[in-house]
């Protein structure tokens, strides 16, 4: 249950999204982010920088953490303050990420070289979010925890 | 068939489904400050779009659970906002299945959806009745079932092939 | 935060009627705006009252039970009440609750106003 993520403070209310890890159902977590993020003040462009930044989160997830399994889930928990919205993505981590992926920096011509068109994934999120932080739960998987700013207009 | 070809063929069949005939679930949870079930609302939604159900049994689905909702914050979990609402949906067999629960603070499975407007006009502690009335109209079935932790849990099922009913025209002659 | 007002309330006045607008959410926090534009209109003496609604993807039945409030005063007060603008499924829903017995539902507010001002 949800109450007590360790990031969040005391007075924080969180919404909590389970989804199972199949292909997909990311669109739910957009879908779902971007209603709370609406709601908050986020504008239009902010809301698709979140959008796409949580389907690669969540598509990590689904693809790489829990290996496709669809028994397992996918935990993605919405925090909103005052001035941020925080997404925690968590998967029960079959293949926990290792630091090179994270810290990837892919060049466009040399993925073009190679032949390949993945990877863009987290370095989308870290260039459309202004924080995200990768660690690993407890009791096995991984979270990536994103802060998306509310620009007061 | 060229590998373009089968991408398009692939985003045709996959554009709005993304369910097999293997059930999944999603669930959704929030604290018990309303406001909050508008966010449910839309998440749930999705999945029913995704589920295939069309815009106006959509609608129906949003207004159903919206009052589940609030009946979950405002009488199961008496507005505690560190108690959650839990919602859970299943989609099997062409019918989504959603199951609101609430920690079951005050209970109030028991109670049946009111008659009409004119028998009660309703205050703004109690509308339970109306919103159980709404809920009755717009589902195909719903029920209280019971839960072992003695919380409230309210299950709302929608079938894709029921046919709605015709709305009748606006009532805009003089 | 803005999860819980989202509804903005303007008042205008057309041919003699009074039209209030409904822009958004009508849900328990609508109370308040909903109540003081009908008692300001009222109290400019206004006959015919038009609720007009707008971009309303979420009205409940805490919102329904303040539209209720509205129609007791308005039948205590002899005004004529209509509405106008809302979709297919709250004008369905509107009939479901019973709120059609008491005011007109008009698909626009053109409509409603030309009835309304015909009938004066």
């Amino acid at each position: 249950m949800t109450g007590s993520d360790g990031v969040a403070g005391s007075d924080d209310r969180m919404i909590e999204l389970r989804l199972p890890s199949r292909l997909g159902y990311e669109k739910v977590a957009m879908d779902m982010a971007a209603s709370l993020a609406r709601r908050m003040g986020f504008g239009a462009d902010r809301i698709e920088a979140l959008r796409t930044a949580l389907a690669e989160a969540v598509t990590n997830a689904i693809e790489h953490g829990n290996a496709h399994d669809a028994e397992m889930k996918v935990t993605v928990l919405l925090t909103p303050r005052p001035d941020e919205l925080i997404v925690s993505v968590a998967d029960q981590g079959r293949r926990p990420l290792e630091t090179s992926q994270t810290e990837l920096q892919p060049q466009i011509d040399q993925t073009i070289a190679r032949g390949e068109a993945g990877g863009w994934g987290i370095w989308l999120m870290k260039e459309l979010m202004d924080e995200v932080e990768f660690s690993s739960v407890p009791n096995g998987g991984n979270r990536v925890r994103m802060v998306i700013y509310l620009e007061q207009p | 068939m060229g590998a373009i070809g089968y991408a398009w063929l692939f985003i045709l069949n996959n554009r709005n489904m993304i369910m097999s005939t293997r059930e999944y679930t999603i669930e959704v949870s929030f604290p018990s400050v309303l406001g909050y079930e508008k966010v449910a609302r839309d998440a749930v939604a999705s999945f029913a779009l995704r589920c295939g159900f069309d815009a106006s049994r959509l609608e129906d689905l949003k207004t159903a659970l919206g009052e589940a909702c609030i009946n979950a914050i405002e009488h199961g979990n008496q507005r505690h906002a560190d108690l959650y609402v839990m919602v859970c949906c299943v989609y099997n067999a062409q019918q989504l299945t959603i199951e609101v629960c609430d920690h079951g603070v005050k209970p109030y499975s028991g109670e049946r959806p009111m008659a009409d407007i004119t028998s009660k006009v309703c205050g703004q502690t109690s509308c339970r009745g109306m919103g159980l009335l709404l809920i009755s109209q717009l589902v195909d079935e719903y029920g209280f079932v019971q839960k072992t932790n003695g919380g409230n849990c309210l299950r709302l099922s929608f079938h894709q092939l029921r046919r709605d009913e015709v709305l009748s025209p606006c009532s805009t002659s003089a | 935060m803005m999860l819980e007002d989202e509804l903005s309330v303007a008042i205008r006045e057309r041919s003699g009627v009074a039209i209030i607008d409904l822009i958004g959410d009508v849900t328990t926090f609508a109370e308040e705006k909903i109540n003081s534009a009908y008692t300001q209109v009222t109290e400019k003496g206004a006959k015919y009252i038009l609720l007009n609604f707008r971009q309303n993807d979420y009205i409940n039945s805490a919102g329904i039970a303040i539209l209720i409030g509205i129609v007791t005063e308005v039948n205590r007060l002899q005004q004529q009440l209509a509405i106008s603008g809302l979709s297919p499924h709250f004008q369905k829903i509107f009939r479901m609750v019973g709120l059609s017995q008491y005011a007109t539902i008009y698909e626009t507010e053109d409509e409603a106003v030309a009835q309304m001002t015909a009938a004066a």
